[in-house]
C-alpha cells in the first residue's frame, strides 16, 4: 500500500514541487527562527563543572602580599625594556628565569606573508614538576606586545614573578613552561609548531622540550595602570575550533567565586544577562568563530587539541590589581594541575552566551543544518522540474523504429555539469591570487577581481544565449542552478560540523540562491534578483567584515592571507572555493534571463 | 580503438601524471586515507614487506604486511624509483581502461543470446565508458595513493574481457591472479563461467557441465602455480595465514569504508567466530541467487557481485566502489529505468565529503568520535546497496519488457 503514494505522485508532480518548495522555505524559516530562541533560558543551560578532578576553587590561593612588590620591580623591568628589539628582550628575559632557577630556551622565527615580513624572539622556561615524571606540562603564556600591539607589561611581570612563586610549590604534577612570546599572532604559533616538530624553515627548533600540554592560560595585561575593572575571556580557536568548555567554566568559577572578579566574555562589557545581551554575545562569538582568525596568543594552541584561554584584563577605575589577576591564575593553574587525563569530559562544540550560560552542539546544530537543507530540498525540486528536460524533439525519429523505448523529454546534464565544475575550479584563482599579492596592491587586486567576476558572468550568459537553441538553453540553466545548490548545500552540511558558524553565514548569505533563477520574460525581476545577488556577494561580506572592524578592505584580504600562511586558516578557502562558484553559477542563471529577455530570445 | 578512445585513454593518463609530478606529497598524503588504503591493500605497508624481504627477513613477521608474494617479487624487481612505480600504475589504469572499451565494443551489455535489449540504441560508445572509468574521482585518487587494489582490478577488467569474447584460457589464468591478490573475485567465477559459456564463438559447444569442469581445472591448475611460486619467493606456507586469514579473520581493526570494522570493535570475543562466519557466508549467499535470476545477462551477474562484495567485503575500499561504477555505465542503456539515481547520487556525494570530515574530528581534532566515522561508513554503505538494488531493478525491468512489449512505460506497483 504504502508504495502506491510516491507512484500516484509522480503523476501529479505540481503537488511535489509545492511541497518541496513549502518544505525548503519552511526549514530556512525554521532554520533561522530557532537561532533567535537559544538565548532563551528554555533552549540555553547553565554551565557547570564536568570534570570532578578540577575542583576549581578548592584551594586557598596565597600570590599576594610581598609578591606584589617582585611583580611591581618586574614591571619597571618590563617597562625600562619597552623600545628595546626583540633579542634584547629575549636575553634579559632568559637572564631572569635563569635566575628563578629555570631551564630556559630561546627560539627565534620568522615568517613572510603578504608582502610582509613578521619575525621575533620566543623566550620560555620549564619548571619541572617535583611530582611528575614530565611527561605533562601546563604553560603559563604573556605575549610581549599583545593583540592590540600594546606592551603587556602586568602580564609579563606577572608570568616572571609567578615562574619564581610556583618554583617554591613542591605540589606540582605537570611540568609548567612560563612562555614569553615575542608577539602574540606569530609567535606562539611558531612556538606551538616547534613544539610538536612541525614547523617550517624559518622557525628555530626548541632546545628544552617538556611532555605533552595538557592546558594552556595566557595573561593580557596591557599599560601602566595597575588597576582594572573585569576579566575578560577569550577562547575562539583558529578556524573556530574552541577549548573544552571545562577550561572556560574553570576560569569563570575561580574569578567570580572565588575572586570576586567580574568575567566578561567577547567584548560584552557590563553584561545584564538579559535576552538581548545574551544574544549579542552569542552573534559576537559566531563572527569571531566563522573568521576562524586568531584572536590572542591561545587561538594557535587550540589546533593541536590543546586547550587554551586569554585572560585579558579590561577596565582602569577598579579596585583588583596584580594580586587578584595573581591569584585567580595560581588557582587556575592549580585545577590544571589537578586534571587526571586531558580535558574531554565537558563540550567541544558549543555557542556561549554569558559567563555562565550555553547551548551545545545538539541544539544550536539544527539551525546550520536546516538552512543547508534548505538548500539541498530546493536542489531536487529543480531536478524533479519538468523543466529540466529538454531535447523532447526527438520523439518524432524513434516512433520511425517502431518500439517506442522511453520517449520524451530527456535531461542534458553534460553543459550544466561543466558550468559547474568549471566555475568551481576557478574559485582556485582568487585564492591563489589574494595569498600570493603584497599588501600594496591588495586593493587595487581585489577591485579588479569584483569586475571581473561581474563582468564574466555577463559574457559567458552572453556566449550562451546566443549559441544555444533556445529549448536547451533554460533547462541548462534550470540543471546549473540544481547541481550548484546540491554542490553547496553538501558543503555546507559538512563545514557545520567543522565551524558551525561560517556554515550558518554562508547560508544565509547564500539564501537568494534559493530564488533567483532565469526570468526571460520579465526584465524587472531579473534586475531585483540580480541586485538581491550583488547585496549577498561575496564581496559585500568583505566589506561588511571591514566595516565591522573600521579597516579597509585590503586589511581584511591581508588578515586573510596571514591566516592562511601563518596560522593555517581555511576561511579564504571555503569563501573563494566555496561560496563565490556557487555565486556565480547563480549570477550567470540571473545574467542569462537579462540577455534572453532584452534579445527577445524565450 | 577509435580516436576518441585513444584521446580519452591519453587525457586519463595526463591527468594521473600531472597529478603525480605537480603535487608530489598528494600519494603520501592519500596513501594514509582510511578510505582509499586498507590493511590488505596498503601502499606503505607493501613498502614495509619489500624492506623486510629484501634484507632477509620474513615480510609477514611483525604483522604489518597482508599481501602476495609476488607483489613482492614484482616490486623488488622494478628499480626503486617513485617515477617507475608510479608509471606502473598509470599503466595499470590505462590496461583496465583498454579491457572496458573491449567489453563495450562486444556489445554483450545490450545483446546475449538470451536477451536482447530493447534500449540497446540507447547504450554509450566504448569511449564513453573508459571515459567514465578514468575520469571517476574514485579511481583517480585510488590511482594516485597506489594501493594494490588497483592490480587487482586491472586483473578482473581483463578477465571480463577475455570472457566477453569467448576466450576461456586467458580469462580464467587473470581471475586466477585477481583472486590470489585478493581473494573475494573467488567469488565472481560462477558468473564468469556463464559469461565465458555464452559467448563462445565455436559452432558445437560442449555441455555447460564439461565446459565448467575443465574451467575449474585450469583454475585450480593456475592458482597451484601461483601458490608454489609464493612458496619458493618466501620460503615458507608463512603468506597463506597473513593475507587469506586476514581476509577471513579480521585480525586488523583498522578503520575502513566498511560495515566490519566497527561491529567487530564492540563485539565480545566470544561471538567473535560466529559472526565471522556469518559475514563471510552473508557475502557467499548473493552468488547462486542473482547468478539464477540474472541467469540470461551474465556480465551484469558479475558486476551486481562486484558491487555487493564492494560493500560487505572485509576490507572494502573506494577503489572497490570505483570498480562497480565504472562497470555499472556498460549498463547506462537501463538508467532511464532506475528510480533514485539523482537522490543516490547526492547521497553519495554527502558521504565523501562528510567522511573525511568527521574522521578528522574523530582523530584529528578529538571533539568527535567514532561513531561519527562509522555513522558516514553505513550511510555509504546504504547508498552503495541501494545503487545495487536500484540498477538490477532496471535490468530485471529492461528483461520484462522484452517479454511483454505492452507493459512499457507503465508503472509498477507492489501488493
Amino acid at each position: 500500500m504504502a508504495l502506491r503514494v510516491p507512484v500516484n505522485l509522480r503523476k501529479n508532480l505540481s503537488v511535489v514541487l509545492y511541497a518541496f518548495q513549502g518544505l525548503s522555505i519552511l526549514a530556512v524559516i525554521v532554520g533561522i527562527a530557532s537561532l533567535f530562541l537559544l538565548p532563551l533560558d528554555e533552549y540555553s543551560r547553565r554551565t557547570y563543572i564536568s570534570e570532578n578532578a578540577l575542583l576549581p576553587g578548592q584551594v586557598h590561593a596565597y600570590f599576594g602580599g610581598s609578591e606584589q612588590n617582585i611583580v611591581r620591580a618586574f614591571r619597571r623591568e618590563v617597562d625600562s625594556l619597552g623600545n628595546s628589539t626583540s633579542d634584547v628582550v629575549a636575553e634579559r628575559m632568559a637572564e631572569i628565569f635563569r635566575s628563578a632557577g629555570l631551564k630556559v630556551g630561546k627560539q627565534r622565527y620568522s615568517y613572510k606573508a603578504a608582502g610582509g615580513e613578521y619575525s621575533g624572539e620566543n623566550v620560555y622556561a620549564v619548571l619541572h614538576a617535583p611530582r611528575g615524571d614530565a611527561t605533562e606540562a601546563i604553560v603559563l603564556c604573556a605575549p610581549w606586545r599583545n593583540i592590540d600591539h600594546l606592551l603587556n607589561e602586568g602580564g609579563v611581570a606577572l608570568t616572571l614573578a609567578l615562574s619564581r612563586y610556583f618554583k617554591r610549590w613542591s605540589l606540582w604534577s605537570k611540568d609548567i613552561i612560563f612562555l614569553i612570546s615575542s608577539d602574540a599572532r606569530a609567535g606562539p604559533q611558531a612556538w606551538v609548531d616547534a613544539y610538536h616538530d612541525l614547523h617550517g624553515g624559518d622557525i628555530q627548533s626548541l632546545s628544552v622540550k617538556s611532555g605533552a600540554i595538557q592546558g594552556v592560560v595566557v595573561v593580557d595585561y596591557p599599560g601602566a595602570y595597575h588597576r582594572f575593572e573585569s576579566l575578560h575571556v577569550i577562547y575562539d580557536g583558529i578556524n573556530g575550533q574552541l577549548p573544552n568548555l571545562d577550561l572556560i567554566n574553570t576560569a569563570v568559577q575561580i574569578s567570580r567565586d572565588q575572586m570576586g572578579l567580574r568575567s566578561e566574555l567577547q567584548e560584552m562589557w557590563g553584561h545584564d544577562d538579559g535576552y538581548r545581551h545574551r544574544l549579542r554575545t552569542m552573534l559576537r562569538g559566531m563572527v569571531n568563530q566563522a573568521l576562524g582568525h586568531s584572536t590572542g596568543p591561545h587561538s594557535s594552541f587550540i589546533p593541536y587539541h590543546i586547550d587554551a584561554i586569554t585572560l585579558a584584563t579590561h577596565g582602569d577605575g577598579g579596585w583588583h590589581d596584580e594580586g587578584s589577576l595573581g591569584r585567580t591564575v595560581e588557582s587556575v593553574f592549580r585545577s590544571l594541575n589537578n586534571l587526571l587525563e586531558h580535558f574531554h569530559q565537558s563540550f567541544f562544540f558549543y555557542l556561549l552566551m554569558a559567563p555562565k550560560r550555553f547551548v551545545s552542539i545538539g541544539t544550536y546544530l539544527p539551525a546550520a543544518m536546516l538552512l543547508a537543507v534548505g538548500l539541498t530540498l530546493t536542489a531536487i525540486r529543480l531536478w524533479v522540474d519538468p523543466r529540466s528536460r529538454s531535447g523532447g524533439e526527438k520523439k518524432g525519429e524513434k516512433k520511425e523504429e517502431g518500439v517506442v523505448v522511453d520517449g520524451g523529454p530527456k535531461r542534458e546534464l553534460f553543459l550544466p555539469m561543466s558550468i559547474v565544475i568549471g566555475v568551481h575550479f576557478c574559485g582556485a584563482i582568487p585564492f591563489a591570487v589574494f595569498n600570493s599579492v603584497d599588501y600594496k596592491s591588495m586593493s587595487s587586486t581585489f577591485n579588479i577581481f569584483v569586475a571581473a567576476s561581474l563582468v564574466l558572468p555577463a559574457i559567458i550568459s552572453i556566449l550562451m544565449t546566443t549559441t544555444i537553441p533556445a529549448h536547451r538553453l533554460l533547462p541548462a540553466f534550470h540543471l546549473s542552478r540544481c547541481f550548484s545548490l546540491l554542490f553547496l548545500g553538501m558543503f555546507l552540511s559538512t563545514l557545520a560540523t567543522l565551524n558551525f558558524s561560517l556554515s550558518f553565514l554562508i547560508g544565509l548569505f547564500s539564501l537568494p540562491l534559493m530564488f533567483a533563477r532565469t526570468t526571460p520574460d520579465s526584465i524587472p525581476l531579473g534586475l531585483v534578483n540580480s541586485i538581491l545577488l550583488l547585496v549577498t556577494s561575496p564581496f559585500a561580506a568583505v566589506f561588511a567584515v571591514a566595516g565591522y572592524w573600521g579597516l579597509g578592505v585590503e586589511d581584511i584580504l591581508k588578515e586573510a592571507s596571514f591566516g592562511w600562511w601563518v596560522w593555517g586558516m581555511w576561511t579564504p578557502v571555503v569563501v573563494w572555493c566555496v561560496w563565490w562558484p556557487a555565486w556565480v553559477v547563480g549570477l550567470i542563471s540571473v545574467d542569462s534571463g537579462l540577455v534572453m529577455g532584452v534579445l527577445g530570445r524565450k | 580503438m577509435d580516436r576518441k578512445s585513444l584521446l580519452v585513454i591519453g587525457a586519463g593518463a595526463l591527468i594521473r601524471l600531472v597529478l603525480f609530478t605537480a603535487f608530489p606529497s598528494l600519494p603520501t598524503i592519500l596513501a594514509q586515507r582510511v578510505e582509499i588504503s586498507t590493511p590488505v591493500t596498503s601502499y606503505k605497508r607493501l613498502q614495509e614487506g619489500i624492506y623486510l624481504y629484501t634484507h632477509g627477513v620474513s615480510p609477514y613477521d611483525g604483522g604489518v604486511f597482508h599481501q602476495a608474494p609476488l607483489l613482492l617479487s614484482l616490486f623488488s624487481i622494478l628499480p626503486p624509483s617513485t617515477i617507475i612505480t608510479n608509471l606502473l600504475y598509470v599503466l595499470a589504469d590505462i590496461f583496465s581502461a583498454i579491457s572496458l572499451i573491449q567489453i563495450a565494443s562486444s556489445g554483450v551489455p545490450t545483446v546475449t543470446p538470451h536477451h536482447v535489449s530493447p534500449r540497446k540504441a540507447n547504450s554509450w560508445p566504448p569511449w564513453a565508458i573508459a571515459a567514465a572509468f578514468l575520469f571517476n574521482p574514485f579511481t583517480i585518487a585510488t590511482c594516485i595513493a597506489r594501493p594494490t587494489i588497483v592490480f587487482t582490478n586491472t586483473i578482473i577488467l581483463h578477465s571480463i574481457a577475455a570472457a566477453v569474447n569467448g576466450r576461456r584460457g586467458p580469462a580464467f589464468v587473470s581471475m586466477a591472479m585477481a583472486t590470489y591478490l585478493s581473494l573475494y573475485p573467488v567469488l565472481l567465477l560462477p558468473p564468469l563461467l556463464f559469461l565465458t559459456y555464452d559467448s563462445l564463438k565455436a559452432t558445437s559447444k560442449p555441455s555447460i557441465q564439461a565446459f565448467s569442469a575443465i574451467s575449474m581445472i585450469i583454475l585450480s591448475v593456475v592458482l597451484m602455480i601461483y601458490f608454489k611460486l609464493s612458496h619458493l619467493i618466501t620460503g615458507s606456507w608463512e603468506f597463506v595465514a597473513s593475507t587469506y586469514g586476514v581476509h577471513l579473520l579480521l585480525p586488523d581493526l583498522t578503520p575502513n569504508v566498511g560495515l566490519w570494522w566497527y561491529f567487530f570493535i564492540e563485539m565480545f570475543d566470544s561471538f567473535r567466530a560466529f559472526f565471522l562466519c556469518l559475514f563471510q557466508l552473508h557475502l557467499l549467499i548473493y552468488v547462486p541467487s542473482v547468478c539464477l535470476r540474472l541467469r540470461k545477462q551474465p556480465l551484469f551477474a558479475l558486476i551486481t557481485l562486484i558491487g555487493i562484495s564492494s560493500i560487505f567485503k572485509s576490507y572494502p575500499a573506494i577503489g572497490d566502489t570505483g570498480l562497480y561504477l565504472s562497470l555499472l555505465t556498460l549498463y547506462n542503456h537501463t538508467f532511464s529505468l532506475m528510480r533514485y539515481t539523482f537522490f543516490l547520487a547526492a547521497a553519495i556525494l554527502y558521504a565523501t565529503f562528510l567522511g573525511p570530515a568527521f574522521y578528522y574530528l574523530w582523530v584529528y581534532a578529538g571533539s568527535g568520535n567514532a561513531n561519527f566515522f562509522y555513522a558516514i561508513t553505513l550511510v555509504w554503505s546504504i547508498s552503495n546497496a541501494l545503487i545495487v538494488a536500484d540498477a538490477v531493478y532496471a535490468t530485471l525491468r529492461d528483461e520484462h519488457e522484452t517479454e511483454r512489449p505492452e507493459l512499457i512505460g507503465k508503472d509498477v506497483v507492489q501488493i
